[in-house]
This record gives C-alpha cells, sequence and structure tokens, in this order.
C-alpha cells in the first residue's frame, strides 16, 4: 500500500512539475499562430522525454550513476568537457527564464518593479532549498504545480471541436519557416537537457535502486503521458481563443488569459498560481542540474541530502549559478526572450546528452538483465534521428525566422 | 612589412563598408511588407487589449494583472509608433504609414486608460469596445497592404 501511495504520489509530482516557462512560452504561441496543427509536435516530444527519463532513472537506479557520470564515462575528457560548457550555458540560460518568468507572475499578482521581483525570486529559491528536504522541494512544487489543471478545465469549458483537435494529432509538415522553428521549439521545450539532468540525480539523491525500476517505468509513462496532456491543453485554450482573434501571445501573461476568460478572476489566480509553481520548480531544477553536472563532471562530493558541509563546491556553485542568472535577467532581457533562445539551443546540446545515455543504457556489460530491450533500443534510436536532425535545423530556423518573429 | 602595407587600405575599404551599410540599413524605405508586419502586430496588441478589457467590463480580473499587463502592452505600441513614425515610407505607402502611427497611438492610449483604471467596469467595456474599433482599422489596414481580407 505503501509503496501504491508512492508511486502515486511520484506520478503526481511528475504530472506538475513537467511543464516549464519553455513549454507555457511555445506551446501557447503554437497555438495561437497554428491552432490545434502542432499538438503532435507536443505529444512527439513528450514521447521522447518519457523514453529518455525512463533509460536515465534506469541506469541511476541500477549503476548509482547519473547523466553526467555517464557522459564523461562514455565520451571521455575532451567531448564530455564540451558537453559540460554547452549543457551548462544553457542550463544557466534557462535558470535565468524561469527567474525571470517568476518575477513576471509575482509582478501580475502585486504589481511592483520587475527587478525587486528578480531578486526576491532568488532570494525566495535560496530558503526553500536550504529549508525543504530534496523530496519536500520535489512534491511542493509538483502538487502546486496542478494547479495547472485548470487549462484541462479551461479546455472543457471551451468546448472546441474535438474531431479538429484530434486532427492535430496527426504529424504534418509545411514548407513555412515559422512553422518548422515552432516544431523544434514545441519539440525542444519537451525535452530540454536538464529535466534528465534532474531526473536521473533525483534518482540518485533519493537512493533508488533496482527496486525502483517500477516506479521509474510509472514516473516516466504515466507522469509524463499526464504532464504531456497539461501541454496539449495549453495548446488547445490558446487556439481556441487566440488563433481566430489573431492574438500574439509574446507574454508571458497573455498564456493566462484564456483561464480567465472561462472562470473570471478565480481562472486568473489558479493560472498564474500554476504557473508560478511550475517555472519556480523549473528553476531549482535546471539550476541544481548545472551543478549536479559541474560536481559529476569534476568528481566533487554532490547532492541535496549531503548538505552545504558536506558537498561544499556543489553548494557554492549551485548559488553562483543563481546569482549569474538572476544578473542576466536584470539586465532587462525580456525573460520570454531569453527562453526561446535557450530552448532552441538547447536542441543544440541534446545529442550530447542523449547518445551517452542511449549507449549505456543499452550496454549489457554494464546494465546486465536491465540494458535497453527491443521497444526502447528502437524508440531511442529513431528519437535520437530525430534530435540529430533538430539539431541541425534549430539555428538556421532561428536566424531565418528572426527567433520566431517571423 | 608587405601585410603593413596593405593593412590601411583594407582597414579603409571595412570602414567605407561599414557606413555603408550602416547608412543604407539606416536610411531605407520603410517597404510595404516592413508596414505590413507593423500593422499586424498593432492588430495582435488591439486583440489582446480587447480580452483584457472584456475581463475588467465583467469584473473578472484582478486589477493589479490589468494593470501590468495594460503598461506592457501599452509599451509595446508606443514602441511600434515610435518606429513606424521614425522609419522614412516609401511614397506609396506614406498614406497607410501615417495611419499606422496613428493607429499606435490610439492603442497606447487605451492601455493607458486600462491602466489607470484597471478595477471600473464601465472604463472596462468603453476600452473594450474601442479596442475593437481600433483592431478593425488595422485590419482594414493589412487588407489595404496585401490586398487580403485580414
Amino acid at each position: 500500500m505503501k509503496s501504491i501511495l508512492r508511486i502515486a504520489l511520484g506520478i503526481i509530482a511528475a504530472l506538475g512539475g513537467f511543464l516549464d516557462i519553455g513549454d507555457i512560452v511555445f506551446t501557447t504561441q503554437a497555438g495561437a499562430l497554428y491552432r490545434y496543427d502542432l499538438l503532435w509536435a507536443v505529444a512527439l516530444g513528450t514521447l521522447g522525454i518519457a523514453v529518455y527519463a525512463e533509460m536515465c532513472g534506469r541506469v541511476a537506479a541500477v549503476t548509482g550513476r547519473p547523466v553526467f557520470d555517464v557522459i564523461r564515462m562514455r565520451m571521455g575528457f575532451g567531448l564530455g568537457l564540451v558537453a559540460l560548457v554547452a549543457s551548462t550555458f544553457v542550463n544557466v540560460l534557462t535558470v535565468a527564464a524561469e527567474l525571470g518568468g517568476l518575477a513576471i507572475v509575482l509582478q501580475l499578482l502585486f504589481d511592483a518593479e520587475f527587478s525587486l521581483f528578480v531578486v526576491l525570486a532568488a532570494i525566495g529559491l535560496v530558503f526553500v532549498v536550504a529549508l525543504l528536504p530534496f523530496g519536500g522541494i520535489e512534491r511542493v512544487f509538483g502538487y502546486c504545480g496542478l494547479l495547472m489543471l485548470v487549462f484541462l478545465a479551461t479546455a472543457i469549458h471551451q468546448g472546441p471541436d474535438w474531431g479538429e483537435v484530434a486532427h492535430g494529432f496527426v504529424p504534418s509538415l509545411s514548407d513555412s519557416k515559422l512553422y518548422l522553428y515552432f516544431v523544434v521549439g514545441v519539440f525542444a521545450a519537451a525535452l530540454m537537457p536538464y529535466e534528465v539532468h534532474f531526473y536521473s540525480s533525483g534518482a540518485v539523491e533519493e537512493g533508488w535502486d533496482e527496486s525502483n525500476l517500477r516506479e521509474n517505468r510509472l514516473n516516466a509513462s504515466v507522469g509524463y503521458a499526464l504532464g504531456g496532456l497539461l501541454a496539449c491543453t495549453l495548446v488547445v485554450v490558446s487556439g481556441f481563443l487566440f488563433h481566430p482573434v489573431g492574438v500574439d501571445p509574446t507574454d508571458l501573461g497573455t498564456a493566462a488569459l484564456p483561464a480567465q476568460g472561462a472562470f473570471g478572476e478565480t481562472g486568473l489566480l489558479l493560472a498564474l498560481g500554476g504557473i508560478l509553481f511550475c517555472v519556480g520548480g523549473a528553476a531549482i531544477d535546471s539550476s541544481f542540474s548545472a551543478s549536479y553536472n559541474l560536481a559529476q563532471f569534476l568528481g566533487w562530493e554532490w547532492g541535496r541530502y549531503r548538505g552545504p558541509r558536506n558537498a561544499p563546491r556543489f553548494t557554492v556553485s549551485w548559488l553562483i549559478f543563481l546569482f549569474l542568472a538572476m544578473l542576466i535577467v536584470l539586465t532587462g532581457i525580456n525573460p520570454v526572450e531569453i527562453t526561446e533562445y535557450s530552448v532552441v539551443l538547447a536542441v543544440v546540446a541534446l545529442p550530447l546528452t542523449y547518445f551517452p545515455i542511449l549507449m549505456i543504457a543499452g550496454d549489457r556489460s554494464f546494465m546486465g538483465k536491465h540494458a535497453n530491450g527491443l521497444i526502447s533500443k528502437t524508440l531511442g534510436w529513431v528519437y535520437f534521428a530525430v534530435i540529430v536532425t533538430l539539431a541541425i535545423a534549430a539555428i538556421p530556423l532561428l536566424l531565418m525566422t528572426n527567433g520566431g518573429g517571423g | 612589412m608587405h601585410i603593413g602595407r596593405r593593412r590601411p587600405g583594407a582597414i579603409a575599404a571595412l570602414v567605407a563598408l561599414g557606413v555603408s551599410l550602416i547608412a543604407f540599413s539606416g536610411c531605407g524605405d520603410l517597404s510595404r511588407d516592413e508596414l505590413n508586419r507593423g500593422v499586424e502586430s498593432l492588430s495582435a496588441l488591439a486583440a489582446q487589449g480587447e480580452l483584457i478589457a472584456n475581463g475588467v467590463a465583467r469584473d473578472a480580473t484582478k486589477s493589479t494583472y490589468t494593470r501590468v499587463m495594460a503598461k506592457t502592452l501599452g509599451g509595446e505600441a508606443e514602441h511600434e509608433a515610435e518606429k513606424l513614425a521614425d522609419a522614412e515610407p516609401s511614397p506609396e505607402v506614406r498614406k497607410e504609414r501615417n495611419a499606422a502611427v496613428q493607429v499606435a497611438g490610439e492603442l497606447a492610449d487605451l492601455f493607458s486608460e486600462l491602466q489607470t483604471f484597471p478595477g471600473d467596469e464601465h472604463h472596462g467595456a468603453l476600452v473594450e469596445k474601442h479596442m475593437g474599433g481600433v483592431k478593425d482599422q488595422a485590419d482594414a489596414l493589412v487588407e489595404r497592404l496585401t490586398g487580403e481580407e485580414a
């Protein structure tokens, strides 16, 4: 009974913690521009992150090694260093975007200077991390992120043509560069590397072993699938409300408008609360990921469970990354723009993250009977081919579409 | 030595290229396409403003949300107005450019109104109606510029 409850809680945390500012921005814009046409890309990205998160969790449970440990082991120091620099750059940009997102939501709720909220958000995150245990952080942000379910209720309330919505899950390509840019963005937002870095390091933090493999499978399949459902509802509500009237949701606050339209002030507050916790959780995940990667690559003691005294360099690096992110947002760059660049640049770093995972998870000499089976292997390689294709296309599309500005 | 003799010429050529690039990029005519993109973004802003004002009119929103959103979107409308006003339009779109600047100015004023009265349902309803009118003006301009229905 206890283990069922733990699995259920894990799934709920995964559901609430799936969305971040990148998902919110790209899915809302995708809905506004292309109505339901990009739902297939959200579904494809969700399946991708589920496949790779399952592999990462399995590797961590069986070998006790998190992702970056595996990257260094498999790729050696040189290529591992390239992966570290690339992922740290993207991670810091992501932390900045999430921190900026937090400040935007706080500003929408309390209306004071944006820069004040940036500093308060950073200080708040330090306090949360200092006061709560690892599992507590995950659950608080995961459960409160469930406020995003208001978007599911909004979609049902709006009552779109469900046949048209279903048609959106049929993959379609276009020669429009902007459409392709959003395919890349929506897909990449679901597969941000920090998500698997955090997931596997978290598994090690929580002392997973082979007995947690079932929990891992359920978290990855059911948890991410439900999280993907939330991402799809963002496309649907945005497509329903914004597309017909031509709204271009370039501000994070606009994403909350459909919930306000359906349920008034209560809907607005639930939506802003959901965004606040999702973005706050992602700020912690991505900042932890940056420190996990550095510590694991350099062989430092790491982990929230060890405490600052036993893992001082890990703790200091986390504070430095958070501080750097705060400085980036305080320069006045629009957090939504930072988000778009961090998501698209992350695509370029994706192969460096996912290739070593795929190799290790399929290595029988390393994983024994828990190595990738036929389905994991096939899905893993298919996704890797997609990831490489998108990595090649990402930067040209970013430049040709003026960062999605058309 | 040989390289040293060539360097001043190369630098001069680079400077000339840079200056001409800056000159051409700064003083180029505002094309029909660029103007159209600007007007389309004004139409999108008006549509968003209409939804926000609708929340105010129905007393279905939070005043801090309205004020901050109106400030942000009003700033974007002002920026668009300045950008369009500063640009030198090509002769065939001069009239449309002037109309676009006027639309952007009206939009900025309406957002300013929302920012000042974020909890006033009566003002909200008026702004919603006017936003709709401004959006229609912007869409009509797009139609004139593209020859297609917006």
